[in-house]
């Protein structure tokens, strides 16, 4: 079965909320030069990871709800609709009660930020892996040796 | 196959394997190496695919506890503030390593005489010297001649590219008037030899995918196959056999569907490592050798020696390009090498930089809290992307019979064979030297203009160089081999790899391993007619 027509371990509504938390996780940039992990699709990313350890699925699932219940605790109807300082304080809340939820999402949310091409480019590197291309790099400075070519012989004979 | 004796049977085939076999192929004798892991494919190392840094916390991992790969077995390293790091390939742990390629110095091999600690080699510096040489052309090694830490020495190739981060910390020294110099670094800087050059891909130490980096899998071994070796992969031996004469007649070992099978031998040589030659040793047991094969010193995995290591890093204000260039390889110092009682340890330590992070990597490395999720976190880490770099500490352990590796007969590998248990404890003398580096290391980076300057020692997965465990002499009473890698006790069976390290020296140890092993292998070429006098 294709990447594409995989099923998705979430439900329509942990899908949504999920995207919120990628995004308050790592948010778009004030100045819009890096985008949020959400709007950037690592729900994607975050759906492989649980298809190669699937043990972590129920962590997370249980995680997402939690969020729209306290959402609803709050008199709104989802995690998403809340405004980012209350999704930074549920989220944080959940630390609390869903221990092992936010840190293995953030462990996956910045390994799939930061190898996401959109990103590497924004960060102004080239979005290739560094083999074959590799980097040039001039050989440096020499002359900044020459105080400790006047040094005399450091070693203990023996 | 099995019942022709061969002439000589190398286990273990990487850095001392290699070189020892490239040595004995001129000489015509059958000569086959047996290898648990099979040959690498450089087109498939990390830095080929965009999630290369993640790997080394998968397949390209130090840690054969962690790593998965059918050819490692597991080591019990509990009881050790310092793990375990190896890798099981043709090229052996040279896959892995970062390639800094220092000598050791001619005080290195003489700590009783100048320090009043360890002992004294049975080989010198002096006896060495022609064979580092051989060495360097062998592994392409690049440097800069001139260095007044060192007995002269010239190299095949130019020194690595200092770099941004390079040259900053060069200025930090400087401002110090602390002594520094160009790694000598096993890292073709240019095409050598047959190997493309070096092209600043940055993690050496995930394997190198351009073969510039001299790993023995490209270096020693294409040579010595052209010239008959052979090189048996994925087989993994259990047990050296004696035969009746009291001469190791052959090994037991098992083949890559697991079947067991014999090889007769008239010459048997071990090159697994300072912890995997010991537990073939002591896994070897007979009526004559109830405590292990030649080990009728009890030394047999006493002495373990690791470098324990200090990391110390820091933030730099202006983008320092780390994550371009070898990873382990931009320079050293060695400011604190040689003994002075008043820092209030003996023996002393080489400062060796390191370059900076990929993306993946700066970010995890603030997962405590540096990099927070939520608003801060694109000012954290822009602050720290590309900014961030330090060194490595390697500090000089020294030799006591209680560090150790043992037997851990509860713990097997996929073939059922015993692991090694590692028992290490810190010394008074390597903590207070650790301690010493990382202030001075701190003192580095604040010169070079640094701030928030981080440190760990002892750095726990840093148990890259093994040593001592079977250790040379004169006296059978407390040494395992002779003064030429031959066992005391069985007089066709040689060690060649850093167990027979009767010190560690403060600098990595695969030059010295591979010389030695290159000068081990002339002495019995000198010696053949009455190789067992
Ligand atoms: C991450 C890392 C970085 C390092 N960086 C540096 C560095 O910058 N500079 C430096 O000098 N050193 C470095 N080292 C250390 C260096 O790799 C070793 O010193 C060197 O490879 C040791 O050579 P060796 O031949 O003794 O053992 P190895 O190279 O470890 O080879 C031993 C071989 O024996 C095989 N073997 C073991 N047991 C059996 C058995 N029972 N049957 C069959 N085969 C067996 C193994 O599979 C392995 O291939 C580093 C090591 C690591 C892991």
């Amino acid at each position: 079965m294709s990447e594409g027509t995989q099923q998705s371990p979430f439900s329509a509504d942990q899908r949504r909320a999920l995207v919120c938390v990628l995004d308050r996780i790592i948010p778009p940039s004030a100045d819009a030069k890096m985008p949020g992990a959400g709007e950037l699709g690592l729900a994607d990313h975050i759906e492989q990871v649980l298809r190669k350890t699937p043990d972590l699925l129920s962590t997370i699932t249980d995680g997402l709800e939690a969020a729209d219940e306290r959402a609803a605790g709050s008199g709104e109807k989802a995690f998403e609709r809340l405004p980012d300082s209350e999704r930074s304080r549920v989220l944080a809340e959940l630390s609390t009660t869903h221990p092992g939820f936010l840190p293995s999402l953030i462990f996956h949310t910045y390994v799939g930020y930061y190898q996401h091409p959109t990103v590497v480019a924004a960060l102004g590197m080239e979005t290739h892996p560094p083999y074959p291309t590799g980097f040039p790099m001039e050989p440096g400075d020499l002359t900044l040796l020459d105080g400790v070519k006047q040094r005399t012989q450091m070693y203990r004979d023996a | 196959m099995s019942e022709e004796a061969v002439d000589v049977l190398i286990v273990g085939a990487g850095a001392a394997g290699a070189a020892f076999a490239w040595s004995l192929a001129e000489t015509r004798m059958n000569v086959v190496c047996l290898e648990q892991g099979g040959w690498m494919k450089p087109e498939e190392y990390p830095t080929a695919g965009v999630d290369w840094e993640m790997r080394r916390l998968g397949d390209f991992g130090m840690s054969p506890n962690s790593r998965g790969r059918k050819e490692d077995y597991p080591v019990n390293d509990s009881e050790s503030p310092i793990s375990i790091s190896n890798f099981n390939a043709v090229g052996g742990s040279t896959i892995l390593y970062a390639a800094h390629f220092p000598r050791f110095h001619p005080g290195d091999f003489k700590t009783k005489t100048l320090d009043g600690v360890g002992d004294d080699w049975p080989v010198d510096y002096a006896q060495l010297a022609p064979y580092y040489d051989v060495n360097a052309r062998m592994m392409g090694v690049a440097g800069l001649a001139g260095d007044p830490a060192n007995p002269h020495h010239d190299f095949p190739l130019p020194p690595v590219p200092l770099g941004k981060i390079g040259e900053t910390l060069a200025r930090g020294f400087n401002k110090l008037g602390w002594h520094w110099w160009p790694s000598d670094s096993a890292i073709a800087t240019r095409d050598y030899e047959g190997r493309a050059k070096c092209i600043n891909l940055g993690p050496c130490i995930m394997g190198c995918a351009q073969g510039a980096k001299g790993s023995t899998d490209v270096t020693y071994w294409p040579l010595a196959v052209r010239q008959g070796v052979e090189v048996r992969t994925q087989c993994r031996v259990r047990e050296v056999t004696l035969g009746a004469n009291g001469l190791a007649d052959g090994v037991v070992y098992y083949d890559a569907d697991g079947v067991e099978r014999r090889q007769k031998a008239e010459i048997v040589v071990i090159a697994c490592n300072g912890v995997g030659t010991p537990r073939l040793l002591l896994n070897s047991v007979s009526k004559e050798f109830p405590d292990g094969l030649a080990n009728n010193s009890g030394l047999v995995g006493k002495n373990l020696m690791f470098h324990p290591y200090a990391m110390v890093n820091g933030v730099f204000d202006e983008p320092i390009e780390g994550y371009k260039g070898p990873t382990g390889c931009c320079l050293m110092s060695q400011e604190f090498y040689e003994t002075d009682l008043s820092r209030g340890f003996v023996r002393g330590y080489t400062i060796e930089t390191l370059r900076g992070n990929g993306p993946v990597s700066t970010a995890l490395a603030g997962l405590g809290g540096d990099i927070p999720w939520g608003d801060d976190h694109h000012r954290e880490f822009a602050n720290r992307f590309d900014r961030s770099a330090g060194m490595v500490v390697i500090c000089e352990d020294l030799p006591e019979e209680h560090n150790s590796v043992t037997i851990d007969t509860d713990l097997v590998d996929s073939d059922g064979i015993p692991s090694p248990k590692i028992n290490y404890k810190l010394s008074e003398n390597s903590r207070k030297m650790l301690d010493h580096s990382v202030a001075r290391g701190t003192e580095i980076l604040e010169a070079a203009g640094a701030h928030n300057v981080l440190s760990q020692a002892p750095l726990q997965p840093a148990g890259w160089h093994l040593m001592g465990t079977a250790r040379m002499g004169t006296d059978p009473a407390k040494s395992v081999v002779n003064e030429w890698g031959r066992s005391h006790d069985v007089k066709n069976l040689f060690i060649i790899d850093g167990s027979i390290f009767v010190t560690a020296a403060a600098v990595n140890p695969t030059n010295t391993i591979q010389a030695l092993t290159l000068y081990i292998a002339d002495t019995i070429k000198k010696n053949l007619s009455n190789l067992f006098d």
